[in-house]
């Protein structure tokens, strides 16, 4: 679907040395899988995203959308219908005083006869649930509302791909969760792939794959499991773990033996459970 | 303290004026506003007196609302009215004093000009009664597309004037935020004098325009992120069509303006 290959990336200034964002990254995204794209503030991955669309083109190896180079220019229409992209901010990203119209940009854009934009228009509100406020005014919107409308409007224009930068770091939880569950819906059943990029741990526990990015380069590769277990990696890069892998992990310090790989609360809860059974016994 | 401005002049309806066309409510206002100027007599004028009601009464909008409208225009109404009624002198004269006369032509002409703003006003602001603002706009953009011809960028200015109408009401939010904060740290807003109240808000106005520039960046990200690329090649999802209610308006329009017309040789003018 998407193919990073040694990518690098820095922004260049006459007069000063460079500034190096992306260093020789290497990443293939799989298509219909969730992929979260973890990272402290400045480690590149809003860069990286923006690679994704061509929006930025590497100053350093290639991007690879369905075997489409990024750097070519003519393509660029191509591979932003292909891969849509979500921006942080929801109130930056909405054009128009209405909220059907607002869906229907991207699909205008690209020349869709207008029956077929009306369809696309209503199915994509409805796959974000906000079908019946789509004759509202997006200010009247809460947050995760107006989120909602800008992942309709991207999805309005039909992409394989949806690349989500941050997209619940301005919303409060009510919204964030909002947002998650319709992201998780489209990747389990509309099969769409999703590249999330997020601070959150606890949204990227919920994805097939974690990738870490720590200034400029990929730090950790693999599945929730696998990079949650490296508490200390992740540490040392000033990231944090969900709280029941943390809870663990220090239960394990303290010497208790619990498995390692735990995510979730309920999992926790077992392995607390099935721990305190075995020393009754 | 903000929150109370509407936007535009838009008076939510259903009615028959409200579904119309906006192409046709734009072009007939703009005939309108002409056709106002074609009467030269009483009768004339009642024409149009006559249709102006008609029109209000195919609006819905009630008539306290209109009568509202009338309060920004009596100031120009008081003073045209009354150079016309010193200006003019001819009938008999009422009353004299040093170089001001009244004479009956005097106010017979500034009744007929003020009924005659009136009607202007009136009619006119019909048309942001019952129209809105993303409607007026996208009715701009089809009405002036031929003069793309002329390299006019009619698309872009609509598109320009969309994104005017959608931030006004979140960069209004940003200031009213950006005020709590500053008031929040002593700044003081509602005392003194003119000169030191506009200094008060500089500090408002510079974070307010730093963002706004943050947020133009943005926004153009994220349109590009949608494939815009301007006017060339765009589909509209709603296509405006001309129905029975803009065909019996435009129908409506020309009886009027030809009625107008033929006044003019039937009844003698006043003036």
């Amino acid at each position: 679907m998407i193919e990073a290959q040694h990518v690098s990336f820095e922004y260049r200034n006459p007069e000063e040395p460079p500034i190096v964002v992306l260093k020789d990254i290497n990443l293939t995204i799989e298509r219909g899988s969730f992929v979260a794209l973890l990272g402290h503030n400045g480690c590149g991955k809003s860069t990286l995203a923006k690679h994704f669309n061509a929006m930025l083109l590497p100053t350093g190896g290639t991007v690879l959308v369905e075997s489409m180079d990024t750097k070519e220019e003519e393509k660029a229409f191509d591979i932003r219908k292909t891969v849509g992209l979500v921006l942080q901010n929801p109130d930056n990203q909405l054009v128009s005083t209405i909220v059907e119209e607002d869906v229907a940009f991207g699909p205008e854009n690209l020349g869709v006869p207008p029956q077929e934009i009306r369809q696309r228009v209503d199915d994509a509100l409805k796959v974000v649930g906000m079908y019946e406020y789509k004759n509202s005014a997006p200010h009247k919107l809460s947050g995760g509302q107006k989120q909602r409308v800008a992942i309709a409007g991207i999805l309005a224009m039909q992409p394989d791909c949806l690349v989500l930068d941050e997209p619940t770091a301005m919303l409060d939880p009510q919204g964030r969760k909002e947002v998650l569950d319709t992201i998780q819906d489209l990747n389990k059943n509309q099969g769409m792939t999703v590249v999330l990029i997020t601070h959150y741990m606890e949204e990227a526990a919920k994805a097939d794959r974690v990738v870490v990015m720590n200034d400029g380069e990929i730090w950790l590769d693999g599945t929730p499991k696998e990079v949650f277990s490296k508490v200390k990696e992740l540490r040392s890069v000033e990231l944090d773990v969900p709280q029941p892998t943390e809870l663990c992990d220090r239960l394990r310090d303290a010497g208790i033996s619990l498995p390692e790989g735990i995510l979730t609360t309920e999992e926790c809860i077992e392995a607390l459970a099935s721990r305190m059974e075995v020393r009754a016994e | 303290m903000i929150n109370g401005i509407a936007l535009g002049q838009y008076f939510p309806g259903q009615s028959v004026m409200h579904k119309m066309d906006p192409r046709i409510k734009l072009i007939n206002t703009f005939i309108f506003i002409i056709a106002v100027f074609i009467p030269q007599s009483w009768a004339g004028l009642l024409m149009v007196i006559l249709f102006v009601l008609f029109s209000i009464n195919c609006s819905k909008i009630p008539g306290k609302t209109i009568l509202k409208s009338f309060k920004p225009i009596i100031p120009i109404i008081l003073i045209t009215s009354l150079i016309n009624v010193f200006y003019t002198q001819s009938g008999t004269i009422l009353w004299k004093w040093w170089i001001f006369t009244i004479s009956t032509g005097g106010l017979n002409k500034a009744g007929f000009m003020a009924v005659r703003i009136l009607c202007l006003i009136v009619g006119s602001s019909l048309m942001t009664y019952t129209t809105t603002p993303t409607a007026l706009t996208d009715g701009m953009e089809r009405v002036f597309s031929p003069l793309k011809v002329f390299h006019v960028h009619v698309h872009e200015l609509a598109m320009m004037m969309t994104i005017a109408l959608r931030f006004i009401p979140t960069l209004i939010e940003e200031t009213d935020k950006i005020m709590s904060a500053q008031k929040a740290r002593g700044a003081d807003m509602e005392s003194g004098g003119l000169s030191q109240r506009i200094k008060a808000f500089i500090p408002v106005l510079i974070p307010l325009f730093v963002s706004s520039f943050r947020r133009a960046y943005e926004l153009a990200t994220a349109m590009e992120c949608r494939c815009y690329h301007g006017g060339e090649g765009r589909t509209r999802m709603k296509q405006l069509k001309m129905q029975g209610r803009d065909y019996s308006a435009i129908a409506v329009m020309t009886v009027f303006v030809g009625l107008l017309i033929a006044s003019l040789f039937v009844v003698p003018p006043v003036l």
